[in-house]
């Protein structure tokens, strides 16, 4: 075997093992199709057009969708599902947030003495909402840019305090990738109509986050569907809440730190552990 | 429809075309402008025999090396029809607006 094709075969180990034990000779004979010079066989190199797509390919693949391809596993499935979940969940979040800023507004125009908003620190704080609405009208593109340009101001709170920057931005880090990668072009579309009820849930949690800290009523939102979850055995959503309550354990945590006594932090540490932790039953993939 | 996935439907349509010889296609479909790369040639292939619109055909061995060749279905020539006839519709509407300007709808190329 000549370089070139050793390395082609290594771009490829980038596929998931399924995948490539039914297409890798085919498309390794496609790579080396265009590439006889024997100079090249021997010290070329796969190109970088040809790796960002096959990069592409593997998270389609990894994360596949259960429509867009034939003789997916089932575990590759699920994954894929647990994957856009999670960056739905990132997105409800979002818009719980949203809640928190309407009520927040509402509140200072009530009170004039306080200092009003900056017009683009409203615009910047709705835009959660807007991605929300823009992935469930299929426009998915739009929806990432949005999600990213409201999580712009977080990542330039960047500061010395890394860890706690770190601990605090993680979630909404982490499902923002999921969000990138779980909605790649042959992914469903999530249904609409489920999905504005649960952003008025969403919405409505976030308002009564103006009362109570927002982590809290997370916390409560996250351990209620996650029950649900269980009891209706959907693997999926149970598995992404799972998830999703392991990064929420640094917001929680870093309460500590804004003066809250630490057996009022414990007992939603509590609960966000014991819905890492809890099993999710797993019923046959429809 | 994108034109990647117009494209492979247009240079399936006259025969069964191996990986290969579909990137050469589409190439000399677009003239020169679309340089199919190996995992995006898969991922609408993908979405094609996922869809119904395209299907294995036959395997080779060419030179020691693999060749699977696809072919379109009925319901991928349909596709291809619909689609043809909607960009033609697109044409013939731009065309008459261009007209109506005086001016001729295709410009000489530089």
């Amino acid at each position: 075997m000549r370089n070139l094709e050793r390395r082609y075969r290594t771009l490829l180990r980038v596929l998931p093992r399924w995948y490539r034990e039914d297409r890798e000779e085919e498309m390794v004979g496609i790579f080396l199709a265009g590439r006889g010079d024997d100079l090249d066989l021997e010290h070329g190199w796969p190109g970088w057009g040809e790796t960002g797509a096959v990069l592409g390919l593997a998270v389609r693949t990894h994360l596949a969708a259960g429509a867009g391809l034939t003789g997916v596993p089932v575990g590759a499935m699920w994954r894929g599902e647990v994957v856009r979940a999670l960056g739905v969940i990132g997105l409800l979040l979002g818009v719980l947030g949203v809640g928190v800023s309407l009520a927040g507004m509402v509140y200072e125009a009530g009170h004039p003495e306080l200092p009003g908003r900056d017009a683009v620190v409203v615009v910047v704080d709705l835009l959660p909402a807007v991605a929300f609405a823009a992935l469930l009208a299929g426009k998915r593109t739009l929806a990432k840019s949005v999600a990213f340009a409201a999580a712009v101001p977080g990542l330039l709170a960047f500061g010395p305090q890394v860890g706690s920057w770190l601990m605090w931005q993680l979630p909404a880090l982490v499902t923002f990738a999921a969000l990138c990668l779980g909605f790649h072009r042959e992914a469903p579309t999530p249904p609409a109509g489920r999905l504005a009820w649960w952003g008025g849930g969403a919405l409505v949690l976030g308002l009564a986050g103006w009362v109570v800290p927002a982590a809290f009523v997370v916390v409560a939102a996250l351990v209620v569907l996650r029950v649900v979850a269980f009891v209706r055995g959907d693997f999926v959503l149970g598995r992404a809440l799972s998830l999703f309550a392991v990064l929420e354990l640094g917001p929680v945590a870093l309460l500590l730190a804004g003066g809250v006594r630490w057996w009022v932090v414990l007992v939603p540490a509590v609960l966000l552990v014991v819905s890492a932790v809890a099993p999710v039953r797993k019923p046959g993939f429809a | 429809m994108s034109e990647q996935t117009f494209l492979v439907l247009t240079a399936l349509a006259e025969e069964p075309l191996h990986g290969y010889a579909i990137v050469q296609a589409v190439e000399q479909l677009s003239e020169g402008r679309m340089a199919l790369r190996v995992g995006t040639l898969y991922g609408v292939l993908d979405r094609l025999v996922a869809d119904g619109l395209a299907e294995r055909d036959r395997e080779e061995v060419h030179q020691g090396r693999l060749r699977r060749y696809y072919r379109l279905t009925d319901s991928g020539v349909r596709a291809l029809q619909a689609e043809v006839a909607r960009l033609s519709a697109n044409v013939r509407a731009a065309s008459a607006v261009l007209r109506a300007r005086g001016l001729q709808p295709w410009a000489s190329r530089a």
